[in-house]
C-alpha cells in the first residue's frame, strides 16, 4: 500500500474552534470473513454491549482522538482517528482488538488489514455498502454499523469527524442500495436458510423450529422461516423474559434455558444464536435426542460466534449443520449476477470516495471560498450600513449606486486571491493548498461550520 | 408391426433422454414436460409391442434374457410415471430414460431367438406370476433409483457443497417417503409374486416349492427387503442407512437375475428345462 500511504493527506479536525489546526489522520484496523478463518474470528468477536466500549477504552488511552469499533459475525474492525505522525497506531490497534480476546498480536498479524487515510475511508464505505460482506449486497449489515456507531457517540468515543465519515457511509450504502441491483439480487442468510430447509423437508407446513438464544440473525431467519409458513416456534433464551417477548410476537412457546434440551426433539429447524463459549449441543446429547424423535431429519443453523453446536453433529445420520460461511457458500449461485452489479456498487464507491475525501481532508477549498467571501462581503454590508445611517437623506437611486459599489469593491480585492485559490484546489499538490486555507484561516480569523461542508443529504439516520 | 412400434419406442426414449438431461443441466418446464411426454410415449409403444408380440406368439412372451429386460424396463417407466403424477420426480426421467431405451434395445435383438413355451407352462399364471414378480421387481429398482438420488443429496447437503443440480432434486423427506413406498409395493407384489408361484407349482405340479436357484434367490431377496421394511416401521429405520439397503438388496437382485439367467438354467431361466 506504500503507493496510496504517499498520497495520504492528513486530516484537519478542529478548525474553527479558534485553536490552533490540529492534523489527524484517519486508520482502520481489522479482520474480516476472507482474511481470518472463523476460528479466529468467533475468538475475537466482541458482544454487542461491549463494542461501544471498547472504542470509548481506545480513546482514553489516548492511542486515538476518535474510534469506533465494528463487530459483526464476520468481521472486527476499529474505525479511528489519530494525531497525524503518532507511531503505532496500527501496532496499537492491533495490541487492543488481540487483547480484548485474549490473543498476542502475532497471533492476529498475518489475518489483519491496516488502511490509513483515504483507503480507510473507501474500506468503510465498502463496509457499510455491504461489498465487503460474505453475502454482498445484504441488508444488515447498514444497521449493525449504524447501531454500533450510535453507541460509540453515546459512549463519546466518536466524534465530529468519524461522525462525518459513518454519515457518509450510509449516504453511499443507501445509494449503492437504490441504483445497483446489489442489494436486490443478495440471498441472506435467511433466504439460504430456507432454501436448504425445503431441501431436506417435504414442507415447511408441519415443521417447528427452535430459537437458542435471541440473536438479530436468528430472529430474522426465524420471522423468515415463519413467512415460508413453518409451523411454529419454540425460543429459548438465557434470559427467560426476552424469550417469553420473542416468543410472543412470534406467537410461538418459551421454554427455560436450562432445559431446553428436553424440548430440543420437537424442533426440525435450530437456530442457535448464543453469545457464549463452548458448544450447546455435541453429539451425545443429540443422538439421544435423534433417537426420541425416530431420526427424522433434523437441521442446525450455527448464527453463533463463537459458535453454538459441536462441528461433529454434522456427522450424526440425518442431522445437517450449516453455519454461516457454509450458508454463504449456498447463495455462491447467485454470485456471478452480483457480481456483475457489484462492479457498478464499487464505482459508486470510488465516486463518492473521490468526492468526498478532499473534503474530508480539506484539500476542498470551497468552503474556504465560500468562508472568505462571506466574511469581506459581510465587512462591506456592515460598513455599508454604517455609512447608510449617517446618510440618511439618500435617494434610492443613490443607496442602490452605493450598495453596488460596496459589492464592487469587495468582489474586486478577491478576485486575485480566489482565483489563486481555485487554481490550488485543482493542482495535484494537496499539500500547498492545505498550506494555503491553513494560512488564510489565520490571516482572516476565518470560522468554519464543519457540517455545512457535508451536502446536506447526510442527515442523521 | 412390432418392429415399428419398437422403433418409435426406441426414439421417444431417445428423446425423453435427452429432454430429461437437459432438464437436470438447465431446468425449465419445457424440457421438464417433453421429457416426461415422451417417456410416457416410450412406455406406451413399448407396452403395444409386447402386447402384438404377445397376440402373434400366442403365448406370455417373457421367455429369453432379451425379452425379460425389456419387460422389467417397461414395467420401470410405468412405475415412474406413475409416481410422476404424484411425486416431482422429473430428475429420475434422466436416468429412466436411458434405461427404458436399453429395454428396447433388448427387445429388438431378442426377436430373433423367441422360443416356444413348454406345455406344461401354458398356463393363465404364467402371465399373473411373472408380471407380479417383474412388477415387484421394478419397484424395487425405482426404490434403488430415489435411494441413488437421496445418497447423492444427501451427501451435497453433509458436506455442504450444495451445487447446482441441488436445486432440482426433491427434498431429501420426499425422496426417502417414495423409497417407503416404492419399497412397500414391491414387497406386496414380490410377496404375491412368489405365492401365486408357490400356488401354481401346487396347483399344477402337486409340490409347493422346488429347490432351484430362482426360488432360492427369491427367498433370500424377500428375506432382505422384509427386514429392511421391518427396519423402517419398527425402529425408524430411514435415511441413508435405508437408502443404502435398498441399493444392496436391489444389487443382490440384478446380480442374482443376471446370474442364475447365465449360470443355473431352470425353468425359470427361460431354457425351461
Amino acid at each position: 500500500m506504500s503507493t496510496e500511504e504517499a498520497r495520504v493527506r492528513p486530516l484537519r479536525a478542529l478548525r474553527g474552534r479558534g485553536q490552533r489546526d490540529r492534523e489527524v489522520e484517519l486508520w482502520l484496523v481489522g479482520l474480516n470473513h476472507e482474511t481470518a478463518p472463523v476460528e479466529l474470528r468467533e475468538r475475537l468477536a466482541i458482544p454487542e454491549d461491549l463494542v461501544a466500549e471498547q472504542g470509548r477504552k481506545l480513546v482514553e488511552s489516548g492511542l486515538v482522538r476518535e474510534a469506533t469499533v465494528l463487530a459483526t459475525c464476520n468481521r472486527v474492525e476499529v474505525v479511528a482517528v489519530a494525531d497525524r505522525g503518532a507511531s503505532d497506531v496500527a501496532a496499537g490497534l492491533t495490541a487492543a482488538l488481540a487483547h480484548q480476546s485474549g490473543l498476542t498480536p502475532q497471533a492476529i498479524a498475518e489475518h489483519r488489514y491496516v488502511h490509513r487515510g483515504k483507503l480507510a475511508l473507501r474500506h468503510l464505505f465498502r463496509v457499510t455498502a455491504s461489498l465487503d460482506s460474505m453475502m454482498v449486497g445484504e441488508s444488515q449489515i447498514l444497521g449493525q454499523v449504524k447501531e454500533q456507531f450510535r453507541l460509540a457517540v453515546e459512549a463519546g468515543a466518536a466524534a465530529k469527524l468519524l461522525r462525518r465519515c459513518f454519515e457518509r457511509s450510509f449516504t453511499v450504502a443507501k445509494r449503492v442500495r437504490s441504483e445497483t441491483g446489489v442489494a436486490a439480487k443478495s440471498v441472506s442468510i435467511s433466504s439460504a436458510a430456507v432454501e436448504l430447509a425445503r431441501r431436506i423437508f417435504d414442507g415447511l407446513e408441519d415443521k417447528t423450529a427452535m430459537l437458542i438464544g435471541a440473536g438479530k440473525m436468528a430472529e430474522l431467519a426465524a420471522r423468515h422461516l415463519l413467512g415460508q409458513g413453518i409451523a411454529s416456534v419454540i425460543v429459548t433464551n438465557r434470559s427467560f423474559d426476552r424469550a417469553v417477548d420473542l416468543a410472543r410476537t412470534f406467537g410461538g412457546t418459551p421454554v427455560p434455558f436450562d432445559r431446553f434440551l428436553q424440548y430440543l426433539h420437537l424442533a426440525d429447524v435450530v437456530l442457535g444464536s448464543v453469545a457464549a463459549s463452548g458448544y450447546m449441543i455435541g453429539p451425545p446429547q443429540l443422538n439421544e435426542v435423534m433417537r426420541a424423535r425416530r431420526r427424522r431429519p433434523m437441521f442446525f443453523i450455527d448464527l453463533g460466534v463463537p459458535r453454538n453446536f459441536d462441528p461433529a453433529i454434522n456427522d450424526l445420520e440425518n442431522v445437517y449443520l450449516y453455519n454461516i460461511d457454509d450458508l454463504a457458500n449456498v447463495a455462491d449461485d447467485h454470485r456471478v449476477e452480483r457480481q456483475r452489479e457489484a462492479v457498478r456498487a464499487e464505482s459508486i464507491v470510488d465516486e463518492e470516495v473521490e468526492r468526498f475525501w478532499p473534503r474530508l481532508a480539506g484539500q476542498d477549498l470551497t468552503p474556504t471560498i465560500v468562508a472568505l467571501r462571506e466574511k469581506f462581503h459581510g465587512i462591506g454590508r456592515g460598513e455599508l450600513e454604517r455609512a447608510m445611517r449617517a446618510l440618511k437623506s439618500l435617494e434610492p437611486a443613490e443607496r442602490a449606486a452605493l450598495e453596488a459599489m460596496t459589492q464592487a469593491i469587495v468582489n474586486k480585492i478577491l478576485h486575485l486571491p480566489l482565483a489563486a485559490l481555485k487554481e490550488l484546489a485543482t493542482s495535484e499538490d494537496g499539500g500547498a493548498a492545505l498550506e494555503a486555507t491553513e494560512l488564510i484561516h489565520q490571516l482572516f480569523a476565518l470560522e468554519l461550520q464543519e457540517e455545512s461542508q457535508d451536502d446536506g443529504e447526510a442527515g442523521p439516520g | 408391426m412390432e418392429a415399428i412400434l419398437l422403433k418409435a419406442s426406441l426414439l421417444s426414449y431417445l428423446v425423453g433422454t435427452l429432454a430429461g438431461a437437459a432438464h437436470l443441466i438447465r431446468p425449465g418446464d419445457a424440457a421438464r414436460s417433453t421429457a416426461t411426454i415422451a417417456l410416457a410415449l416410450g412406455f406406451v409403444l413399448q407396452a403395444a409391442a409386447i402386447v402384438v408380440r404377445v397376440l402373434e406368439f400366442g403365448s406370455f412372451a417373457v421367455a429369453s434374457f432379451g425379452e425379460q429386460i425389456a419387460f422389467f424396463t417397461c414395467l420401470l417407466a410405468g412405475g415412474y410415471l406413475l409416481a410422476q403424477m404424484r411425486y416431482h420426480l422429473a430428475v429420475l426421467g434422466a436416468v429412466v430414460g436411458p434405461i427404458g431405451f436399453v429395454g428396447v434395445l433388448a427387445m429388438l435383438v431378442a426377436h430373433g431367438e423367441m422360443r416356444d413355451v413348454p406345455p406344461d407352462l401354458r398356463s393363465p399364471w404364467l402371465p399373473i406370476h411373472i408380471t407380479l414378480a417383474f412388477l415387484g421387481n421394478a419397484a424395487f429398482g425405482l426404490a434403488c433409483l430415489v435411494s441413488l438420488v437421496y445418497l447423492w443429496q444427501e451427501r451435497q447437503l453433509k458436506t455442504h457443497s450444495v451445487g447446482r443440480f441441488l436445486r432440482r432434486l426433491p427434498p431429501l423427506e420426499t425422496l426417502d417417503d417414495v423409497n417407503f413406498r416404492f419399497l412397500t409395493w414391491g414387497f406386496i407384489l414380490l410377496t404375491l409374486g412368489i405365492l401365486s408361484g408357490v400356488l401354481w407349482a401346487e396347483l399344477s405340479f402337486g409340490r409347493l416349492w422346488s429347490w432351484e436357484p430362482r426360488t432360492i434367490w427369491s427367498t433370500i431377496i424377500w428375506m432382505i427387503y422384509a427386514v429392511l421394511l421391518h427396519g423402517r416401521v419398527t425402529v425408524g429405520w430411514g435415511g441413508r442407512r435405508a437408502a443404502t439397503l435398498t441399493i444392496v438388496g436391489f444389487g443382490v437382485l440384478f446380480v442374482s437375475f443376471i446370474g442364475v439367467n447365465m449360470l443355473a438354467p431352470g425353468r425359470h431361466a427361460g431354457s425351461f428345462e
